[in-house]
């Protein structure tokens, strides 16, 4: 039975040209598990927002969109309640203060008497694990929990269509797949239809009915996610997909495969394709240089801190030591410490033993901020931090006058930055406008006015798509080749594989290993890369697809 | 969490209004002794020893110094018992004083026990019942507050970590310091759009709005109002007849002893000993049940 049927859908903002949707058609039958995807900008929030009627943005619209939801036929419109829509950011959405408030909200907003709210929220709380946090402030939670208390909320209120915008772009990844097998299982178990827009789509993939598949405005691709791998090989938001399938595309041609063969979308069915095709070539391994040992830039020593007396210690015993002109990498799961251990090393936070050294002195000896001019920089886990300004232009010109005082040559220097950068033609935009990418790239620059020899990254791939990761690769490597040094603390282990010098792993309060990646991920056999899960058997240490594939081809 | 914080929100409220109106506005060495003294057990009661001793290190030296400051300021009252700079300083100014700093102790202490025992929930909740749309805006109000100061901190500490504020200059910091904060406003108002697109994707606005709370009244919620309400009567019984009265000047009167004022004393210490009573019989209770386990 089909839900939802999109007839001929354009869409165009006020006061711009180009529509943000374009012919847009689609039927989403009932039960359906439907993935959109596309990179930042195609459409795809303006997409679920006209879906979910109280969310439509101001514009020309042109077409139809029409709801199944009782099998009594198509209409126009649907409740408030039966299209329920979670967004992106787990803390902006939540309204009120406490949990149990957070749930019963939309149950208010229904007019429903006391007695059914209590059942229907104790039953919500129950079947998400809520029970536990129930009284707590919705301050107080994580966001993995904030974000299946959004969730929760929206399922409360018995929706038939569940759409999500992004809904883990926030979340580190084990979070993330957690907060995405509970929606599979609402969908499996409920037979509530989802319709989910997400970058990350290693997961998602494998589980999702139908991909709809967006490019500036278009509907490009619509069908199963076997029959998308093909079609969409030359286009650039192949870079996202799965390791499984940009493997198997690289390597088909080289293989006598059976008509009909369908493309593997996990680790399992990757590794059944792998071993069955090149298990001849089993053994052979990815060369790796590894860098000659440069002297040290940022050397930590047995670090020791807490936030408060009576808090236990989040760093104990740190040590770690950074050298000229390499990218290291920290990795570690949840709430280990790894961002405590960056503010600490870049001097925000004081460790009450142990001291940090950068190029051979002591962060206390850098006296009137001189840690932070020509030698230091560090970009928080949230790039919009880092703008006061109403303006990108204006911001880097307050930074640059506070720094230097005005008689510089403030615009020139902006403007060489700016071009190397590439981002010339984000000066005069608000930060809050710029897509997840853009801002992580003037965030980049705003630290680069300062002329720093060492920066500090703080989860830079967060919320990113698979292009604009690539694109900040390029960005830090280039960068790199100029003489900066980098330290990133992330939990995107792909990322990692495909950028780091020397990986660290973060644990219990300290490094526990470090290598570098092709050895320290190939010595891990769950915290590693889906490329090597897949490709173990047969090459010990390739960690990344371009390395599968290079094998496979024997040009490694 | 304390026995008396898990009655329903109107019972104390009636409990917090029962205790402060004999407290504050009869002035009576009986009732405000009792006062202080239910004051003191109850806060001994849902506070650790930390605060406690803490608390004491405040309370005492205050005491101390209204009890002071009244026999130097004040010079009413027919008993001098010395002469300081010219002036006496009487025996009644003393008494004055030091019931007055019994009186204003107990209600701060009052005050500070109810400030645990109400919390935002129930704030809200006894806020809601009359006006439903201001509890959701309190409700909002108190979820934003710390996000509002989790952002300060955030971008104040990027900000130093770019190099924004030199160390030295007071001026310098304060104009970067108004930068941080008007930048925070800004993102306040970008993080209310999407506020208000969460609430009006959940359907805030349909007509017909209900309001759930997560509190019950119980039988033991009624009980303990009735006996609180019962017990404030008689005790203003005595005080509106008159059979409370105690004068501090010109000379100290004695202590009403008629029958309706020992009565009106019996309930008042009744009142200030609900809390403790819940508290205890909790205790008592579950000192019980744990043993058959």
């Amino acid at each position: 039975m089909e839900i939802l049927q999109i007839k001929d859908l354009s869409f165009t903002y006020p006061n711009t040209d180009s529509p943000a949707a374009d012919g847009i058609n689609m039927t989403v039958n009932q039960g359906e598990f439907i993935l959109v995807c596309g990179a930042s900008g195609c459409g795809k929030t303006t997409l679920l927002r006209l879906i979910k009627k109280e969310l439509s943005p101001a514009g020309n619209l042109k077409g139809e969109i029409l709801y199944n939801l009782d099998a009594k036929g198509f209409k126009e419109t649907a409740s408030a309640f039966d299209v329920g829509f979670v967004f992106q950011n787990p803390d902006s959405q939540i309204v009120t203060d406490s949990v149990w408030h957070e749930l019963a909200f939309g149950l208010e907003n229904m007019g429903i008497p006391s007695d059914t709210v209590r059942r229907r929220v104790g039953e919500m709380a129950s079947y998400f694990g809520i029970n536990e946090w129930y009284h707590s402030k919705t301050d107080s939670l994580s966001g993995g929990q904030k974000q299946i208390l959004n969730l929760a909320s929206v399922m409360v209120m018995d929706p038939k269509i569940l759409i999500l915008d992004e809904p883990t772009s926030q979340l580190d990844p084990i979070t993330a797949s957690e907060f995405i097998k509970t929606v599979y299982s609402l969908n499996r178990e409920f037979g509530i239809t989802v319709i989910i827009a997400e970058h990350r789509l290693e997961e998602l993939f494998p589980l999702a009915d139908r991909v709809a598949v967006m490019d500036g405005g278009n509907l490009i691709f619509y069908g199963s996610p076997e029959k998308a791998c093909g079609a969409l090989k030359d286009n650039p938001i192949f870079e996202g997909f799965p390791s499984a399938v940009k493997i198997f595309e690289g390597t088909k041609d080289l293989t006598e495969l059976p008509e009909g063969y369908q493309c593997p979308l996990t680790v399992r069915d990757c590794k059944k394709y792998l071993n069955a095709n090149f298990s001849h070539l089993s053994g052979k391994e990815v060369k790796v240089i590894s860098p000659e040992p440069a002297n040290p830039v940022i050397e930590a020593e047995n670090l020791y801190f807490r936030y408060d007396k009576n808090l236990p210690d989040i760093l104990r015993s740190m040590s770690i030591s950074v050298c000229e002109n390499e990218i290291m990498g920290i990795l570690g799961g949840n709430g280990a410490g790894k961002t405590t251990a960056l503010n600490v090393i870049a001097g925000a936070e004081m460790p009450y033993r142990g001291h940090v050294k950068i190029y051979g002195k002591k962060i206390k000896d850098f006296k009137n901020n001189s840690l932070y001019r020509n030698m230091l920089a560090y970009l928080p886990q949230d790039p919009q931090c880092i703008f006061v300004k109403n303006k990108v232009s204006e911001d880097f010109e307050a930074a640059l006058a506070a720094l230097n005082g005005k008689n510089q040559n403030i615009g020139s220097e902006i403007e060489r930055i700016s071009e190397e950068l590439g981002i010339s033609h984000l000066q005069n935009m608000h930060p809050y406008d710029l897509s997840g990418g853009e801002l992580q790239k003037c965030a980049v620059a705003k630290l680069m006015l300062t002329d720093p020899k060492i920066m500090l990254l703080d989860e830079p791939t967060k919320g990113l798509d698979a292009v604009s990761k690539n694109k900040l690769i390029s960005l830090l490597r280039k960068l790199r080749s100029k003489g900066m040094t980098f330290l990133i603390v992330t939990h995107d282990i792909e990322f990692a594989a495909g950028i780091c010098d020397r990986c660290a792993m973060f644990f219990d309060g300290g490094i526990i290993s470090q290598s570098a990646p092709n050895e320290f991920f190939s010595s891990n056999r769950f915290y590693t890369t889906s490329s090597h899960r897949a490709c173990r058997d047969i090459f010990p240490n390739a960690i990344l697809t371009d390395e599968v594939i290079g094998l496979c081809r024997g040009n490694v | 969490m304390s026995a008396y914080s898990k009655l329903h929100p109107l019972t104390c409220l009636v409990g917090y209004l029962c205790i402060l109106i004999p407290a504050m506005f009869i002035k009576n060495p009986v009732i405000q002794l009792t006062s202080l003294l239910g004051s003191v057990l109850f806060l001994s009661v849902i506070c650790d020893r930390k605060t406690i001793g803490s608390d004491l290190g405040f309370y005492i030296p205050l005491f101390v110094l209204m009890a002071v400051t009244n026999p130097l300021f004040s010079h009413n009252g027919a008993t001098p018992l010395f002469f300081m700079n010219g002036n006496p300083v009487t025996l009644e100014a003393v008494i004055y004083g030091i019931f007055m700093s019994v009186m204003i102790t107990s209600v701060l202490l009052w005050c500070k026990c109810y400030g645990i025992i109400i919390n935002s929930d129930k704030i809200v909740y006894l806020f809601g019942k009359s006006l439903p749309k201001l509890s959701l805006l309190l409700s909002a109000a108190l979820k934003f507050i710390p996000e509002l100061k989790r952002r300060f901190r955030l971008t104040s500490s990027a900000q130093k970590t770019l190099g924004q504020y030199s160390t030295e200059s007071y001026t310098d910091r304060i104009k970067r310091m108004c930068g941080v904060f008007s930048s925070v406003i800004g993102w306040s108002l970008e993080n209310a759009v999407e506020k208000n697109n969460s609430m009006k994707a959940r359907g805030y606005g349909m007509p017909g709005r209900s309001n759930y709370s997560i509190f019950k009244m119980t039988a033991a919620d009624k009980t303990i109002s009735v006996l609180y309400i019962a017990c404030l009567s008689l005790t203003l019984a005595g005080a509106f007849t008159g059979k409370l009265y105690f004068s501090y000047y010109p000379t100290v009167s004695g202590i009403p002893d008629s029958p309706l004022a020992l009565a009106s004393y019996f309930s008042y210490f009744v009142c200030a000993m609900i809390p403790i009573i819940v508290e205890s019989e909790e205790a008592i209770r579950w000192k019980y049940y744990r043993s058959k386990i």
